[in-house]
């Protein structure tokens, strides 16, 4: 579960306000698209909801803990609670493909056993299960931004934050990852997904949350097919 | 912390060390210079303080009796001299015994001495060594009461230079020691932030996926042990190797050897102590650096990329 009540966010280097007064709330099970133009704040309410950021005004809870009061050396277990997948992808660079996913497993002390499991399913819900031993230097844009989104899900994560996470493979296989995630929303896992597929967004409707120069300024469940743009 | 994570995070620091080969061998470098500044300077140190005392052992003195003295009373100075507590040992020096010395020590001179006959012009003595030098002239001037005795020769200026010496080498090496030790953990340190710098979107990434910092942490600080066993054993190598042949290049002079070179500590003797310094400091600094060098970039916030 999400919530943010009347956050605000300014970097302090520029002092540009990201995000002005937002209010929202996603509860759990819950999948919503984010949309909005370039710059207009959504990846810093990624960076916000994974406490990379803090914000100056307003209460922030994400899976039952409060990100405000949230106590530094209580970052890394609340982590382990989210899936996130970087605009940037932030994969290591000198380990491989199939280490980058199990890292995340080994933080959590994960049986060898299960790892051994685990890393190979995701790899292949993902298509990149012949690509397990090449470093991310040796993979394509869409590859490597696939291999982040397998390590953010092999950890099965209660809430799922992706930005973007389609936005460098081709229309059909956009398409193909929604649905993956579609079908691990309806597992139980909260998602939120950044995009700027809109045509992607009209056909598979649901919950869209619009921002726009740092406020939430569309918020709303629409079918599929159907929907004009915002 | 499993046991396979255990084995997890020391072979990461193990493959670490390959993977970030360039900083590892700056620091290893770095660690082998600092250990070896330090560590010749230490054995220098100690090789001077031994030759020093090796001089200062074979301080001799030796007193000189009145000519006509029975030998009943020189018995009796010997006691004396024997029951003072800084008189480490008495050894009698008849004058007999000081007349044959001289003869063969001046057999070029045999005219001379033929033509003195058998009169011989030297008188009995005892040769005593002090236990403390630096309480050398109080002993001296209290042999100077006892009766019978005439007059002691002593190295007295010579032992004041070396007690001296000894001081000023001290101190001076105390401090060269100190500012080497200094100068090498501020370059370990900015070594290791280098490197540590340029991974430091290694460690943020780790951060944003829920790793502790312990779990960061725990390879570099294998990796900076690895590097610096590995510079402990190199400096090993190179100071027994050097060490060894100026020994041997230094046997090779007699006249050192009585000035009291003669005295320098083979490597045989110190070798494992040498050993376990450099290796133990060397895996100690280098791990310990490593892991400092990573506070700056453990914040819970990942740096803005
Ligand atoms: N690290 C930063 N320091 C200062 N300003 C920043 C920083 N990151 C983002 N901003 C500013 O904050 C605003 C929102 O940026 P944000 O990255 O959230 O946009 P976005 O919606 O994700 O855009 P895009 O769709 O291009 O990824 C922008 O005006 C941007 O210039
Ligand atoms: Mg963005």
């Amino acid at each position: 579960m999400v919530e943010l009540k009347n956050v605000s966010v300014t970097y302090e280097s520029t002092g540009v306000e990201a995000l002005s007064d937002v209010s929202l709330k996603v509860e759990d099970g819950e999948f919503a698209f984010v949309i909005g133009r370039s710059g207009s704040g959504k990846s810093t309410l990624i960076k916000l909801l994974m406490k990379e950021l803090d914000a100056n005004k307003g209460e922030v809870y994400v899976n039952g803990y409060d990100l405000i009061k949230l106590k530094k050396r209580k970052v890394p277990e609340f982590r382990r609670t989210i899936g996130v997948v970087f605009q940037d992808y932030r994969l290591i660079e000198n380990m491989t493909v199939y280490e980058n996913i199990a890292f995340v497993l080994r933080v959590i002390d994960a049986p060898r056993k299960q790892i051994r499991k685990r890393v190979p399913y995701v790899m292949s819900l993902v298509g990149l299960q012949d690509k397990a031993d090449c470093y991310p230097s040796e993979l394509s844009g869409g590859e490597q931004q696939r291999c982040a989104l397998a390590r953010a899900l092999v950890n099965d994560p209660a809430l799922l934050i992706a930005d973007e996470p389609t936005g460098n493979v081709d229309p059909e296989l956009a398409y193909e990852l929604v649905e993956l995630l579609q079908g691990i929303n309806a597992c139980g896992t909260t998602i939120l997904m950044v995009t700027h597929a809109h045509e992607m967004v009209r056909h598979f409707g649901g919950r869209i949350i619009n921002i726009s120069e740092g406020e939430v300024v569309f918020d709303e469940v629409i079918g599929g097919a159907e929907v004009e743009a915002q | 912390m499993k046991l396979s994570s255990f084995r997890y995070l020391v072979g990461q620091g193990f493959d670490n060390v390959w993977k970030n080969r360039v900083m590892a061998f700056a620091s290893f470098c770095v660690l082998l210079v600092s250990l070896l500044l330090v560590g010749i300077s230490v054995l220098f140190y100690v090789n001077i303080n031994a030759i020093i005392g090796g001089i200062e052992d074979k301080n001799e003195v030796i007193i000189y009796l009145l000519d006509d003295t029975s030998d009943e009373r020189i018995g009796e100075i010997g006691e004396t001299l024997k029951a003072m507590n800084n008189v480490s040992s008495v050894t009698l020096y008849t004058r007999e015994e000081a007349f044959a010395d001289l003869k063969a020590n001046m057999s070029d001179y045999t005219e001379v001495f033929d033509s003195l006959g058998d009169d011989n012009p030297l008188p009995d003595a005892f040769r005593i060594r002090v236990a403390d030098i630096s309480r050398m002239s109080e002993t001296l001037k209290a042999t100077e009461q006892i009766a019978g005795v005439d007059y002691v020769s002593s190295p007295d200026s010579f032992v004041e230079l070396l007690t001296e010496t000894r001081r000023i080498i001290t101190i001076v090496a105390s401090a060269i020691i100190i500012a080497l030790l200094i100068v090498s953990m501020v370059i370990i340190s900015n070594t290791t932030r280098a490197s540590v710098f340029s991974r430091r979107r290694e460690i943020s990434i780790m951060q944003s996926v829920g790793a502790t910092k312990g779990f960061i942490r725990f390879p570099f600080f294998i990796e900076g042990m690895i590097t610096g066993f590995l510079a402990g054993c190199f400096a090993t190598l190179l100071t027994w190797f050097s060490y060894d042949s100026l020994v041997n290049l230094l046997g090779r002079f007699d006249v050192l050897s009585t000035i009291g070179f003669g005295n320098v500590i083979p490597y045989s003797k110190i070798g494992t102590f040498v050993t376990l310094a450099y290796v133990i400091a060397g895996s100690l600094i280098g791990a310990i650096g490593s892991v400092l060098s990573t506070r700056v970039h453990l914040k819970y916030r990942a740096a803005n990329m």
